[in-house]
């Protein structure tokens, strides 16, 4: 039954990887020859494709975590599994969801071609760029922490000055912080649940994966300053915080968690380690509840709180919600996916769709306990 | 004694409406409101931050909106002062706001030379003096032609008032 799983689940990659095509924008003149337009012209279609891709995606989800609480499915196996995942997807096409990526690129592009910096001058300044044509948020100045804008000089200048080449090697690093990232949950579980929760996680999967955003890379940093936490090792874990903070700044919010950890250290007080998870967990989501406050939720945000909540399985409740909310951010692609707009209802048709999910969770464990 | 407060805010509300309207009257672009004043204890830290600010602004772009920016809030601080009579400070913030308007078009030029497109670049110079020199010659209308300076243990300076800003407006008017 594994293997057939396996192979069944390398196929629908591989169907999902092509699916993503569907999507490439009509301005992107390096991948014009694999344009169709179809999920432009037939949008109801498409939606249907999406949709279905989703459930299939966390029936195998579902099929993972049996198997690993089953203790059918090794270690060893989980990570050439998530090989296989990073292989595939890393040739999808990662506009397919969000247009994040391409304002990596440019705002890279901002700094190391053009040598301005990039929290001064926009993208959209340089107005013969090719870039322009694709770029979604072009008229903002960098959006992110000063340490992704020095880290995506890498994927920068392995691209060459290439587009395609700079493109997929972002997506390349982003699944190294991915792969990164199983492996830290690895290391601080010491159990094979938390990492299956995680890295097969339908949402972890398409928006790190597929997307390439950077939260992966702001989570890692976090938990690799936590994991040296549990061995002591505190200026290090210090260094890394301050890493996290300046990928993407969320992170800044459990400062109080990371000096409380400390004090406890320096006091050689024991650290309950499920309660720091838990609290962490609880603090990323209620960043990524008060995210509207900056711009609006978006989906990927799901993925500063995901990876705490798994590390602590006692918390049913925690697990439910993010597993629920992981699968209705995904589906909150579905209104503009079918209607091609940002305005009438799709704002409200999101909310509803992203929402009521956890929602109706949250009632059943309140109703649960009740009884 | 509250109805006179409320009276004093609805005048400022409208004072306020009815100023910044004629103040976009005739130009597009926008000067910045003045910021704090020579002798006052912030005057120092906007130096300070002016300096720092000098660095983050890297780049031909950056260089020329840092210059631009700064030579805006200087040639505001420079009115202000003339409209309420300090000449020497007010003098000296000229300078110091033509020092940095002559910064501006050698940052376009180099910026041009590594094929960056600058036609935005200088259109927005181009409002930029337009404005700059709209103000200039308001200050002249109501400058005095000289200003003797008679500081303290020392020699009087005569300052060319007049003379200073008509030079500040054709400092302004090569760069079209």
């Amino acid at each position: 039954m594994k293997k057939i799983t396996v192979i069944l689940y390398g196929i629908f990659l591989l169907l999902f990887t092509i699916f993503s095509y569907v999507f490439i924008d009509p301005n992107l003149l390096y991948l014009k020859g694999f344009y169709s337009g179809f999920a432009f012209s037939d949008r109801l279609l498409a939606t249907i494709f999406y949709a279905s891709l989703v459930v299939i995606f966390f029936i195998f989800y579902g099929i993972f975590i049996y198997l690993g609480y089953k203790k059918k499915i090794n270690l060893k196996e989980i990570f050439m599994l998530l090989g296989m995942i990073a292989v595939i997807l890393f040739i999808s096409y990662p506009a397919m969801l969000s247009y994040d990526i391409f304002n990596y690129v440019a705002t890279s592009k901002v700094l190391f071609f053009y040598h301005e910096n990039p929290y001064v001058v926009m993208p959209f300044e340089f107005t013969r760029d090719p870039l322009l044509l694709f770029t979604h948020a072009a008229n903002k100045i960098a959006l992110y922490g000063p340490f992704w804008i020095l880290l995506a000089g890498i994927p920068y200048f392995l691209g060459f000055g290439n587009f395609l080449i700079t493109l997929f090697s972002f997506k390349f690093l982003i699944a190294i912080f991915y792969l990164g990232t199983a492996f830290l949950i690895w290391k601080m579980s010491k159990n094979i649940i938390p990492v299956i929760l995680f890295s097969f996680n339908p949402l972890v999967v398409i928006e790190t994966l597929v997307s390439g955003h950077n939260d992966i890379v702001m989570i890692f940093f976090i938990l690799f300053s936590f994991f040296l936490l549990t061995k002591n090792k505190i200026i290090f874990a210090v260094l890394f915080f301050i890493l996290s903070i300046l990928i993407k700044y969320a992170t800044i919010l459990l400062v109080p968690i990371f000096l409380f950890i400390v004090w406890r250290l320096i006091r050689k007080k024991g650290v309950d380690w499920a309660k720091v998870y838990f609290f962490s967990s609880l603090v990323m989501l209620i960043a990524f509840l008060l995210s509207p406050l900056r711009e609006e939720i978006y989906s990927w945000y799901a993925i500063w709180f995901i990876p705490f909540a798994f590390l602590v399985l006692n918390k049913k409740i925690l697990l439910s919600v993010s597993i629920v909310f992981s699968l209705s951010l995904l589906l909150r692609y579905i209104p503009y996916m079918l209607t091609g707009t940002y305005s009438g209802q799709t704002p409200f048709m999101k909310e509803i769709i992203s929402f009521i999910p956890p929602v109706l969770v949250l009632a059943y464990y309140g109703l649960k306990n009740k009884v | 004694m509250k109805n006179e407060k409320f009276v004093c805010l609805l005048i400022l509300v409208f004072f306020f409406f009815f100023s910044s309207k004629s103040a976009f009257a005739e130009s597009s672009y926008v000067l910045p409101y003045p910021s704090s004043m020579p002798g006052s204890f912030a005057y120092k830290f906007h130096l300070v931050y002016e300096n720092i600010s000098k660095y983050w602004h890297f780049g031909s772009f950056g260089q020329f909106e840092y210059n631009l920016k700064i030579a805006d809030k200087y040639l505001v601080e420079a009115k202000t002062l003339f409209e309420y009579k300090q000449y020497l400070l007010a003098y000296k913030a000229l300078k110091k706001s033509d020092f940095y308007f002559i910064n501006i078009l050698p940052q376009l030029i180099k910026a041009n030379k590594e094929e960056k497109d600058i036609i935005q670049k200088r259109n927005i110079l181009t409002y930029a003096v337009e404005k700059h020199i709209e103000v200039l010659e308001k200050i002249e209308g109501e400058t005095p032609n000289a200003f003797v300076w008679r500081p303290e243990k020392a020699l009087p300076t005569t300052l060319y008032l007049q003379k200073e800003i008509v030079n500040s407006v054709l400092l302004r008017k090569k760069s079209l």
